[in-house]
């Protein structure tokens, strides 16, 4: 069932992914392909080792195949460099982490404000953009905080709000709520929902939690770096 | 983006206040000493630059013996008779006699100057001493004038302008102040506070002979080739004047014109009454700032590479965020030169608090002022060598990780990084161990030198110097005035002191065909009593034998030997002194070899002869009370010379003023070697820290397997500790041979023990031993559940 081309925000194609282990490869992918669609929220489940983690990052360009064919929004991302890959995905594609990875250093303001810098936006439009966020995001009041003065939740919201800031047209989250609580969890799929119906942005997660699943549009369920199902809900 | 960088930069400085203290003190050290010997090496090499005609000056030297330094000392018969010779290439020609005397005020007050130099009237035109007050050309055409400095104005008639006052030097020469000199800066050979003029000597008997030598000469001759060319014609002028003396006492002199720029640095014989440098220890000075701004910018490398390893999940995360390679190394490097810049800053504060140390330390004020444009050079210089290098070996090292590995937490510093971390350490105690030996070895040398026997008695010896006509002519009642006393033991009156002065003479001697050189010592009876020598053959002088003071002379062991005689053999022999005397005189006694010259020299032959020649007083006191003996040589001194303050040293203090560079360098280099081990501990315990907190989970696994504190802390130590082994391995053989070659600066010299570098090593080991020790004791005692739980 050939899908239009134009629609498509990513295509990978036989993918895959190993380690040379003396005379065997070790494959964490082995010959996967998949296409997502502009607009679909899409749920990784599947055991551990199953190449969750690894298909993610292969998704967001932080990794490389060892083979297979992989497009982003047109462009052959395994013929790029490492410069026009950056480009590629500090415009359209945001990350999210379980361990929320702000820099300690950093304020929540300024952990917001860091992709943009990268992105060379001027200062006072970064500043009218940083606001918009934290506004959006009801931490206002928490700009000046480090994030060692957060809540787990408040953590990953800011580190939610850092990876919208530059408007990504892709949000990749590596089990997003596995350091959080339940309610603080639901919180955030709430948010990823809310993200997915009214701002259209495209949304790939990882996560073990069935429930956290379901939020999504599709499931995909991996063993041994295969896809063993995929169900549309 | 600068903004954001110098934010995260000072964030990482404050939020890790020790480390980040370890990490930018240890460069300040490193700064701080390269400044301040940079500052040294600036002013020694400055020495004399700033005359005018310095490229055109020369000093006139004299030289008696090719392997011998030569001579600056001339009769004051050279200078006009070199003008006279060779009006066409000699433009200028100033003698210059440095003394001392009283100087007494209309007022009455007394100064005794030590600082006293008599020159041709030249002498302001030639040199560039500039004048406050006074015209150069003008100032020293009169005899009864005098110029002083602005200091020795200001101690005479404080405020008062000096211009037309008169002083009274020596109880003799009435001088009015004709100019006011700017003080002597502290680099330039010639340091006087008062100048007169010669022509109030010329016309004494003594300064028409060409054998009294107590002057300089310079010269102006505008060209150096005309310099080499008249310094062919020189053997012909010395045979012209001096060809009959020269015969008489059976030696050659040889005229030479040294450079006025190579002066401060000539290899000078203690008499030579100038500012002298030694270039060894310039060379030395500056091998110690090398060698500490290696360490200190080690330590800052290896810091960094450390502190900035602890980043790597901002490091991840930048990537993420869409960093480039480009934009992290910006990062790193700039925060590395940040922190120079702060080291730099510190440093400059550090200098300010430690220049009065320093200068106390050299001996001098460094003229170089702090601020000079050269400084700012170096700091800048060291602000981006080490900035950037240190900044850029963990910048490349850490922007090369793929973005996962960074966010994981995982990075591993590669075989190699550790190996080169270690290399580092390495060379870091390589250098303390060397500078550990050789602190060890030259403190060992100098306590041997101060607690050898010299072979006479140093103690409850006072020196006085017969530096002025009052004493001089009142010798006798002084002596015997003070043999009334009871506290004193006894008097000699000698023309140098052991350590001080002994003049190279010619003799012929029984029995040999050459002439015979040896140092001699001018002497009264008491010589031999008063200094506590032994006589190993024939009998000391004495009073009973009426012929003695014409007709004996006691040789020591060394000149004995030199005669080809054993000390009995030549008891008996005669010996006649080619220049003081006409008749030749017997040998009637040998003294034991003691230590009359400074012990980086070896024994020399010393005949000890009573003609005439007293320079100084030995006085030796009776065991006991020291300080009313004192007391009756000033009443007896005040009472022959009222008009000069007594001034006397101790027989042992003589030590210090012969070893004092050496004594210097014992001292630069503890405090060098101290700092040095210090930056390298600081490095060390950097990297302590950083090994204990990547092992903690290995740590705490092996805790959780039974490994008790004690196994911990050895496994963690033994890894830390055997870079230093290695180093203290390489650093042993390069010790030995640098040691080796400065001790042969010593003709008497302790060997080089095998427990010197044992016990630089049981230093170095426990100095590391203990900065380790901390950081290992903190993981070890950690709870193993907390280490755990943390991966």
């Amino acid at each position: 069932m050939p899908k239009s081309f134009n629609n498509n925000m990513l295509s990978l194609q036989h993918i895959s992914k190993y380690y040379q282990n003396g005379p065997n490869k070790a494959y964490v992918i082995n010959d996967l392909s998949l296409d997502i669609e502009e607009g679909e929220f899409v749920s990784i489940m599947g055991p551990s080792g199953s190449g969750k983690s690894t298909l993610l990052n292969i998704i967001g360009m932080l990794d490389a195949p060892t083979d297979g064919y992989h497009y982003f929004i047109d462009q052959p991302v395994h013929q790029l460099k490492e410069k026009q890959r950056s480009a590629l995905y500090k415009q359209y594609i945001g990350f999210v982490f379980q361990a929320y990875h702000l820099i300690d250093e950093l304020t929540v303001y300024e952990n917001i404000e860091t992709p943009l810098i990268y992105q060379d936006i001027k200062g006072s439009e970064r500043k009218a953009l940083v606001a918009d966020m934290l506004d959006r995001f009801g931490i206002v009041g928490k700009k000046d905080l480090f994030p060692s003065q957060l809540s787990g939740g408040q953590q990953q919201l800011v580190g939610v709000a850092r990876a919208l800031i530059s408007k990504p047209k892709l949000l990749l989250a590596d089990e997003p709520t596995g350091n959080l609580n339940s309610k603080q969890g639901e919180e955030i799929m709430e948010l990823f929902r809310k993200l997915n119906k009214e701002d259209g942005v495209t949304i790939v997660q990882v996560t073990h939690s069935e429930k956290n699943a379901q939020y999504g549009s599709r499931i995909i369920n991996l063993l041994d770096g295969r896809i063993e199902s995929s169900i549309t809900l | 983006m600068l903004k954001n960088f110098i934010t995260i930069a000072w964030r990482n400085l404050y939020k890790k206040k020790l480390f980040s203290f370890i990490h930018i003190i240890g460069l300040t050290i490193g700064i701080t000493v390269c400044m301040m010997i940079f500052l040294y090496i600036m002013n020694e090499f400055s020495v004399d630059r700033f005359h005018k005609q310095g490229d055109n000056i020369y000093r006139v030297m004299r030289r008696f013996d090719v392997n011998k330094n030569m001579v600056p000392y001339l009769a004051g018969t050279y200078g006009p008779a070199l003008l006279n010779d060779y009006p066409k290439e000699i433009k200028q020609a100033v003698r210059v006699c440095p003394t001392h005397g009283l100087v007494q005020t209309a007022d009455k007050k007394s100064f005794n100057e030590k600082k006293l130099y008599v020159a041709d009237a030249d002498f302001f035109t030639l040199f560039t001493f500039p004048l406050i007050k006074g015209d150069p050309k003008t100032v020293l055409k009169q005899p009864n004038s005098v110029v002083i400095s602005q200091a020795t104005a200001k101690k005479y008639f404080g405020n008062d302008d000096p211009i037309g006052k008169v002083i009274e030097i020596d109880q003799l020469y009435q001088l009015k102040v004709t100019g006011v000199s700017k003080n002597v800066p502290s680099n330039s050979h010639l340091d006087f506070d008062l100048v007169m003029p010669i022509s109030n000597f010329e016309h004494y008997d003594w300064f028409k002979v060409w054998v009294n030598n107590n002057l300089f000469v310079y010269v102006r001759i505008d060209n150096p080739a005309t310099a080499a060319a008249l310094e062919k014609q020189f053997p012909a002028f010395m045979q012209k004047y001096m060809g009959a003396d020269m015969e008489k006492m059976g030696v050659k002199f040889d005229l030479h014109l040294r450079p006025l720029k190579e002066i401060y640095f000539e290899p000078s014989s203690e008499f030579d009454n100038v500012r002298h440098g030694d270039q060894s220890v310039v060379y030395i000075f500056l091998s110690i700032a090398i060698l500490i701004l290696v360490i200190a910018c080690i330590n800052f490398m290896n810091l960094s590479t450390i502190r900035a390893v602890e980043r790597s999940k901002e490091v991840g995360m930048r990537k993420v965020m869409g960093a480039l390679r480009n934009h992290l190394i910006w990062q790193f490097i700039g925060e590395s030169v940040l922190l120079t810049l702060i080291s730099c800053v510190l440093a400059i504060g550090l200098l300010l608090l430690a220049m009065p140390w320093y200068n106390q330390l050299l001996g001098y004020e460094l003229t170089v002022s702090w601020n000079a444009a050269p400084i700012y050079l170096f700091l800048a210089g060291v602000i981006l060598f080490v900035g950037f290098l240190a900044g850029s070996y963990p910048a490349f090292f850490l922007s090369a990780f793929s973005p996962i590995q960074a966010l994981k937490g995982k990075l591993q510093l590669g075989k190699s990084g550790a190996f080169f971390r270690q290399a580092l350490v390495v060379v870091q105690f390589c250098i303390s161990v060397f500078l550990i030996v050789g602190t060890i070895v030259i403190y060992n040398q100098m306590s041997f030198v101060k607690s050898k026997d010299l072979g006479y008695d140093k103690e409850q010896s006072v020196v006085i110097p017969l530096n002025n006509n009052d004493i001089y002519n009142n010798m006798r009642a002084f002596k015997n005035d003070l043999m009334s006393k009871s506290g004193i033991q006894s008097v000699s009156y000698m023309s140098g002191e052991p350590g001080g002065f002994h003049d190279m003479h010619t003799y012929e001697a029984e029995g040999q065909r050459d002439v015979f050189k040896s140092r001699s010592e001018f002497a009264d009876f008491e010589y031999v009593k008063t200094l506590g020598l032994k006589i190993v053959a024939g009998r000391d002088f004495s009073p009973q034998m009426a012929t003695d003071t014409t007709d004996a002379v006691l040789i020591n062991e060394t000149a004995a030997k030199k005669l080809g005689f054993t000390p009995a053999e030549a008891v008996g022999k005669w010996i006649k002194n080619n220049m003081r005397d006409s008749t030749r005189r017997k040998i009637v006694g040998v003294v034991k070899d003691f230590n009359f010259i400074s012990l980086k020299e070896t024994m020399d032959a010393l005949v000890i002869s009573p003609s005439d020649d007293r320079r100084v007083a030995v006085i030796k006191l009776k065991p006991g009370n020291v300080s009313s003996g004192l007391a009756a040589i000033k009443e007896a001194y005040a009472r022959v010379a009222p008009a000069y303050p007594l001034e006397y040293t101790f027989l042992d203090q003589k030590f210090d003023t012969l070893y004092k560079n050496d004594l210097r360098q014992q001292t630069i280099l503890s405090v060098f070697s101290g700092l040095a081990i210090f930056i390298a501990c600081l490095g060390l315990f950097g990297l302590a820290s950083f090994t204990a907190a990547k092992r903690t989970k290995e740590i705490g696994v092996r805790k959780v397997l039974g490994s008790s504190v004690q196994n911990i802390l050895l496994l963690l130590s033994k890894d830390m500790l055997k870079p230093v082994a290695v180093a203290t391995i390489i650093a042993m053989p390069f010790a030995y041979f640098s040691m080796q070659k400065w001790l042969q600066n010593f003709a008497y010299r302790t060997p080089l023990h095998w427990w010197v570098f044992v016990l630089a090593a049981v230093i170095t080991f426990a100095i590391a031993l203990f900065t380790i020790s901390f950081q290992s004791l903190k993981a070890a005692i950690a709870n193993p559940v907390k280490s755990l739980r943390s991966e």
